[in-house]
């Protein structure tokens, strides 16, 4: 295969390999990317590579007008627009691939190197993962060394040739890019981006469709990593709060609905007990939401946000988080909050949470009156009521399943009567429709809980697949109490945090087989160095920037003391640059530096040296017009010896590095004389 | 040797030539700024060894370069607007490639030596070359350097090997005859990514004679002239066209026969040596039969090389030269070079 490649004409082989760069860089977007789209630029890099091979003429301009019109039409097929986002990926791939048909002049070269960096971002959008990043790096690496063997004109040299000038200036180029990246100012995006730009992004939702957390429950990606300060607490108060939905339409659970006029009643929180500090890493959600352990009482320590607690207990940013960010906290597990008395606003307050829309679950409402008709329960109080319905869902045959496919109209009268199984948010849902039917107050908190600590550097991760949806009751002289009624029905989600497994691929399975910790271990290897990825290189943010100036002596660090700094060291670089060229330019091999300071002692002398003369000419030449003498003999000598030093083999460098130091010595002693 | 010298340029990709510098047609920015290049050469010192240092390697961006600028811009601008750590991190190790590319294109041509090996004489009008060599002590190869006569844009590429040398060859075509300073010369690189042009110019001291163009299609060369003071006079001027050579009979002495003519033709030629010892040719600038002095000097120049070939004596008279009839290469360059400088 190599020999083959070796074998084809020059022109043939730097395109194939250019071709292959592309096909890398195009290659991570392919799951993002409209299937005709995937398609086309996999056939025309093809037959790209097929037209190269043959030695046929590139297709004419008619043939490449047609094709650009038709993908322009996809295009606005698929993405309903040329603009934003999603169609700009499209059209970059698109007319990058369609480029590489047309290569007349140098310039059309440059324009695909060119459209090629900016694909390479493009797969920014979608991931900014380290796996992400040493692709990118290789087809960097890629796109230079092609950029390099283009301008190799004479001959056909070997691509290594070129791929080694390019990893040294790769490698060269790393800390101007370190620099740039430590100190260039990060500001706030220069224009709204369009809408989509976030849509690749999942998480938990502002509404519960019964069946959204379900799609989060297979995707693994992280959420949010935890570093606790000391021991954690029991994982069974690992709730993450995050939106709290009070307002149930039939189908979908909202939040609660702020009417003109009424005042949001206090969240009355009172924490108990010593809390629990731990610094939370977010991944950007794309919403204003800042996930917090039950309860907080001080607003998380994020600099660069206004922050506001809901009378829920969420804490929200003043704007959507776009980018990871961290934050501290410290949490009470152990807390009351909300009116503890039905009375005045409290009392209207609470009648939202029992309102249940007419016309759904009908029964779910007969079951409740079920249970009201039994003497034990007829005017039993809200705990004894949640007991009773927890005690049901522990032995009615409910399921904890991942599948619990599509609810129809009366989502709770399935869960309870038909299909007996679900997902928390299935369980929680018809829970609080159950507890509202028994005339409780109850609403639905989502967020995420539970997640698991990697071994190698103890952070806790929280993945989207710990997205979960829990209750909260009323209970009359306490408040809003937390309720999960999934720990009833499957206790190890809560419990030991097995999460339900999604299958896995035949090398897990094989490597599981193998060693059932070696998939766990590796796992949490690779789970750490992705955490430090995150941590150094994409969490680094404006306020990582200032806390490095801070740290660097600047008191009031702003962005105009990072160009400062920015500007310092490119006038410390071009300083350190002029002054190795000065000694660049000077002699700097120590045998000529001093043959030239005893050529300059004779010229000082009377002798007529010329600039080139070596030693033995110039001991001649002190010999014809210096007096003879035993000081012109000992000149001679050492010019001799000097000549000896630079020719005779020496026998080790360290020796001849003694002999040179020593003529240099004698050199001082010598009396030179003066004309 | 103060006149400027009028190479002809070929189709010129940077900067108008010199030679079409002067005139008015050119429209006012051309000739300002030829008139600039003009009086930046005039400042280069003349040296047929030239050391490349920061003071004579010029740099600037070329429109690839640009186009790199501006691309380093939009990934900026969208690693700004999308928030892309990772962004940055392409944005800025592009940047500092390209930086690092800068330096590399300039060390490539920093610290070269170009040595320009004596140039032959050559005929005005015909394409010849300029041998150079190039020198470079360092202990990696520099690549991809193009060498050509300033303005011509014929260019010659070439690799310089580590710690090696190479030599190469530029193509020029002189214009007029003389002795002419060569021309200037100009080497440039783009290696590695083609974002910046590193350029030279260099003018070397040593000169190149230029001789006459031999005219194409000459008249055969003319009749010999009686020796002077000899007695055949009259009847030589009769024979009409001089007539050194015959076939070979048999029986001629060896040292008649045209041996460079038996290695050419394979015939066996004999130089006839009574019409010789009557007669000697005498080119003569006032028998060329042709106005205007360069007309001449052309058919002049073609006369001396036919007589060369077929290894007759001949003499040359010119307007206040004249060399006496004798015949070997050494005299053929005097003749050329005496047509040269007349």
């Amino acid at each position: 295969m190599l020999n083959r490649l070796n074998a084809l004409p020059r022109d043939a082989r730097d395109t194939l390999f250019l071709l292959a760069v592309i096909a890398w860089i195009v290659m991570p977007q392919v799951n993002h990317l409209p299937i005709w789209c995937t398609a086309l630029a996999a056939a025309v890099l093809a037959w790209r590579g097929w037209l190269a091979v043959a030695g046929r003429p590139l297709p004419s301009l008619g043939w490449r007008l047609a094709l650009l019109a038709v993908t322009l039409g996809a295009t606005l097929w698929s993405h309903r627009t040329l603009l934003g986002r999603d169609a700009g990926v499209t059209l970059i791939v698109v007319l990058l691939t369609l480029k590489t048909l047309e290569l007349r002049a140098r310039r059309d070269a440059f324009v695909i190197f060119f459209l090629g960096f900016f694909t390479m971002l493009t797969n920014f959008f979608f991931s900014q993962s380290l796996l992400t990043a040493a692709a990118m790096l290789v087809a960097l690496l890629g796109l230079l060394t092609a950029l390099v063997n283009a301008h190799l004109v004479v001959g056909r040299p070997p691509l290594t040739t070129a791929l080694k000038t390019a990893s040294w200036m790769a490698l060269l180029g790393a800390p101007i890019m370190a620099v740039l990246f430590v100190l260039f100012p990060r500001i706030a995006p220069l224009w709204g981006i369009p809408s989509d730009a976030m849509s690749g992004r999942s998480g938990l939702s502002a509404t519960m469709q019964v069946g959204h957390i379900a799609s989060l429950a297979l995707d693994g990606s992280v959420a949010m990593r935890i570093k606790f300060d000391g021991a954690p607490p029991p994982q069974s108060v690992l709730y993450f709060r995050g939106p709290v939905l009070s307002r149930f339409d039939g189908r979908e659970w909202l939040p609660p609905a702020v009417r003109p006029g009424q005042r949001e009643l206090p969240a009355n929180l009172n924490v108990l007990g010593p809390p629990v500090n731990y610094e939370v890493t977010l991944e950007p959600s794309n919403r204003p939401w800042l996930f917090v352990l039950d309860a907080t009482a001080q607003p998380p320590r994020l600099p660069g946000f206004e922050l506001r607690q809901t009378p829920h207990l969420q804490w929200l940013t003043n704007r959507p988080l776009t980018d990871i960010v961290r934050y501290g906290a410290s949490s009470h597990p152990d807390f009351r909050y909300g009116p503890t008395r039905a009375s005045g606003a409290a009392l209207i307050a609470l009648r939202d949470d029992v309102a249940l829309p007419a016309g759904y679950n009908p029964r779910t409402i007969e079951l409740a009156a079920e249970l009201r008709r039994d003497p034990a329960l007829a005017a039993a109080p809200a705990p004894v009521l949640v007991q009773a319905v927890l005690q049901r869902l522990r032995t009615g045959g409910y399921r904890y399943t991942l599948d619990p496919g599509v609810s129809g109209q009366h989502s709770a009268d399935e869960f309870w009567f038909d299909r007996r199984e679900g997902f928390c948010e299935h369980i929680a849902s018809a829970f609080v429709i159950l507890m509202r039917a028994l005339d409780v107050p109850a609403r639905v908190v989502t967020g995420y809980q539970g997640g698991e600590v990697n071994s190698v550097d103890g952070f806790w991760t929280l993945r989207q697949s710990d997205a979960h949806a829990w209750a909260e009751v009323w209970v009359d002289g306490t408040g809003w109490t937390r309720v999960d009624p999934t720990g009833a029905v499957s206790p190890g989600r809560i419990g030991t945090f097995q999460r339900l497994q999604a299958p896995q691929g035949v090398i897990a399975t094989a490597l599981v087989t193998l060693s059932p910790d070696l998939l766990a271990r590796l796992r949490a290897s690779w789970e750490a160095v992705n955490n430090s990825w995150n941590q150094w290189v994409l969490n680094y943010t404006q306020s990582k920037q200032l806390n490095l100036l801070k740290n660097l002596g600047f008191e009031t660090p702003s962005w105009e003391d990072l160009a400062r700094l920015l500007m310092g060291i490119v006038v410390l670089a071009s300083l350190v640059g002029a002054a190795w060229t000065l000694w660049e330019r000077t002699q700097h091999d120590p045998w000529l530096r001093l043959l030239a300071r005893a050529r300059r002692k004779l010229a000082a002398a009377g002798v007529a040296v010329p600039a080139q003369a070596p030693p033995r000419e110039l001991a001649r030449l002190a010999g014809q017009s210096l007096e003879p003498g035993p000081q012109t003999l000992a000149l001679q000598h050492w010019l001799l010896q000097l000549e000896q030093q630079r020719y005779a083999p020496a026998a080790a460098k360290a020796a001849a590095r003694q002999r040179l130091a020593a003529l240099r010595r004698e050199f001082r002693q010598l009396a030179w004389p003066h004309s | 040797m103060s006149a400027a010298p009028g190479w002809s340029a070929g189709p010129s990709s940077e900067g108008p030539s010199p030679a079409g510098a002067g005139s008015s047609t050119v429209a006012r920015p051309g000739r300002l700024r030829a008139r600039f290049q003009r009086w930046f050469q005039s400042r280069l010192p003349l040296s047929d060894t030239i050391t490349l240092t920061q003071r004579n390697v010029y740099i600037l961006p070329s429109r690839p370069g640009l186009m790199l600028g501006a691309t380093l811009l939009v990934l900026l601008v969208a690693s700004i607007n999308y928030q892309l750590n990772l962004g940055y991190l392409l944005t800025f190790l592009l940047a500092g490639s390209g930086v690092v590319a800068m330096h590399v294109c300039h060390g490539t041509l920093r610290g070269l030596r170009m040595h320009l090996l004596m140039p032959e004489p050559t005929y005005a009008r015909a394409t010849t070359t300029l041998e150079i060599q190039l020198t470079n002590e360092r202990r990696t190869a520099r690549r991809s350097i193009a060498v050509s006569v300033l303005g011509t844009g014929h260019w010659t590429w070439t690799d310089v090997p580590a710690q090696g040398n190479t030599r190469l060859q530029v193509a020029f075509q002189p214009g007029q005859r003389g002795r002419h300073p060569v021309p200037a010369l100009t080497a440039e690189t783009r290696y590695p990514l083609g974002t910046f042009r590193v350029w030279t110019v260099w003018r070397p001291a040593a000169t190149v004679v230029v001789y006459p163009a031999p005219e194409a299609r000459p008249p055969a060369l003319p009749p010999g002239e009686p020796r002077a003071g000899g007695a055949h006079a009259a009847s030589a001027q009769s024979t009409g066209e001089f007539d050194g050579v015959r076939a070979y009979r048999r029986g001629d002495p060896r040292k008649l026969v045209l041996w460079k003519k038996l290695a050419k033709a394979d015939e066996l030629i004999s130089r006839d040596s009574q019409q010789a010892q009557r007669h000697e040719l005498w080119l003569d600038f006032d028998q060329a039969g042709l106005p205007g002095k360069e007309a001449r000097l052309s058919r002049l120049c073609a006369w001396v090389l036919a007589a060369d070939r077929l290894g007759v004596d001949y003499g040359l008279r010119l307007p206040g030269v004249q060399l006496k009839p004798t015949s070997g290469a050494a005299h053929r360059l005097a003749c050329l070079e005496a047509l040269a400088l007349c």
